[in-house]
């Protein structure tokens, strides 16, 4: 009981840095996704990377957490993570599956499926490092054309008492919605357009990669706060019935004792 | 002291610089640039180096950059680079990092 409240009150505070990181994250991805409109205002969007192919293989990335003991984080986003894999088997879709977090690891080795890269020890406080390392392995894949899609699996962190397993497509990159503001344009290009998108692009990817990874984080910690502070009240109430138990029990016993001593004496002067 | 405009430079991890300047020298892909207020819509790709900030408060912020992408936009400059860091040293120190930087990733 003791450690499960420890558990829960670390949780709470990773909670809180957690969505600190996801906001700090979140200027960075906004700013990059701002250059992208006027680079697609000053004369269009033409890169591989946002090209839609047929999908001859499709890849799957599914994060979860090394970790267990956070209630239903895990098999939430495995289940839906499974399901997709199978509706790609049934259309004779080939996959790859990429995974992050322990826990995918070992259900989908365990299910026998064939992974081909896992990135274990990141869910617990991503780094901008992991998301690069995660987007380097599945850009290279894409543009060697292993893989003619990715998607991501992932939670969503909605609020502290929802998570919601989600599905994202990663690749090719959905270029950002077209917003009024940007039609001014003008700018001054150094270098080309075309250059700064291939420059712009994988960071882009990046990005995206590090604040899912982030987001996925503060949902595994608000997962376990919350599967702690059940296991820590089922084992308070578990506690108060057996000590209500126990001590029925023990009153019995005393009653029995007294009940045989009061007899024994009363058998002795009687006779 | 020239007319300001606001900076903010962006990395995913946080925002480390954001203020008014009114001069900034950079350097990208296509070679140095520098910033003064009113300047054209520029989107630029820079070159890991230093970024040097006029800030109006009269001090001189060396930002040693990773690479990243400079944006000025009706006297809004935005450096959004994967890593920078802030340094005291001037140029010579902001280059050193910068290179530190880069040898980080090809580990």
């Amino acid at each position: 009981m003791k450690i499960t409240r420890a558990m829960e009150l670390i949780a709470t505070s990773r909670i809180a840095r957690a969505r600190v990181r996801v906001a700090e994250a979140q200027p960075y991805t906004a700013k990059m996704t701002d250059v992208i409109r006027n680079i697609a205002a000053a004369g269009g969007l033409s890169h591989p990377l946002l090209e839609r192919r047929d999908v001859n293989t499709a890849g799957v990335f599914v994060v979860t957490s090394d970790r267990g003991l956070a209630g239903g984080y895990n098999s939430n986003v495995l289940r839906l993570a499974e399901r997709a894999l199978n509706a790609h088997r049934a259309n004779n879709v080939p996959t790859r599956l990429y995974t992050v977090g322990a826990k995918a690891e070992g259900y989908f080795r365990y299910r026998g499926y064939t992974i081909e890269e896992s990135f274990l020890g990141v869910t617990d406080t991503p780094s901008y490092g992991d998301a690069r390392a995660v987007a380097n392995v599945l850009l290279d894949d894409y543009e060697q054309a292993r893989m003619d899609s990715v998607e991501v699996y992932t939670t969503r962190f909605v609020s502290a008492l929802t998570q919601t397993p989600v599905l994202w497509p990663l690749l090719p990159i959905e270029p950002p919605e077209m917003t009024d503001e940007v039609v001014v344009a003008g700018y001054e290009f150094e270098p080309s357009p075309e250059e700064i998108l291939g420059r712009l692009l994988p960071r882009y990817l990046e990005g995206t990669i590090f604040g899912i990874l982030l987001e996925a984080s503060a949902s595994e910690h608000a997962a376990r706060r919350r599967a702690m502070k059940a296991a820590t009240e089922n084992a308070e109430e578990l506690t108060r019935a057996l000590s209500r138990e126990a001590n029925a029990a023990r009153q019995a016993e005393i009653t029995t004792e007294i009940s045989e001593i009061v007899g024994g004496a009363e058998a002795l002067s009687s006779g | 002291m020239g007319k300001p405009f606001t900076v903010d430079v962006v990395t995913p991890e946080s925002v480390i610089w954001t203020g008014e300047a009114d001069f900034i020298a950079a350097r990208t892909t296509e070679g140095e640039i520098g910033i003064l207020a009113d300047h054209e819509p520029t989107m630029g790709a820079l070159t890991a180096g230093a970024v040097v900030i006029n800030s109006t408060d009269g001090s001189t912020v060396t930002v040693g950059v990773n690479g990243g992408f400079l944006q000025v936009f009706h006297n809004q400059v935005t450096l959004l680079t994967d890593r920078a860091e802030i340094t005291e040293g001037g140029k010579e120190d902001a280059l050193r990092l910068a290179h530190e930087m880069g040898a980080d990733e090809a580990v």
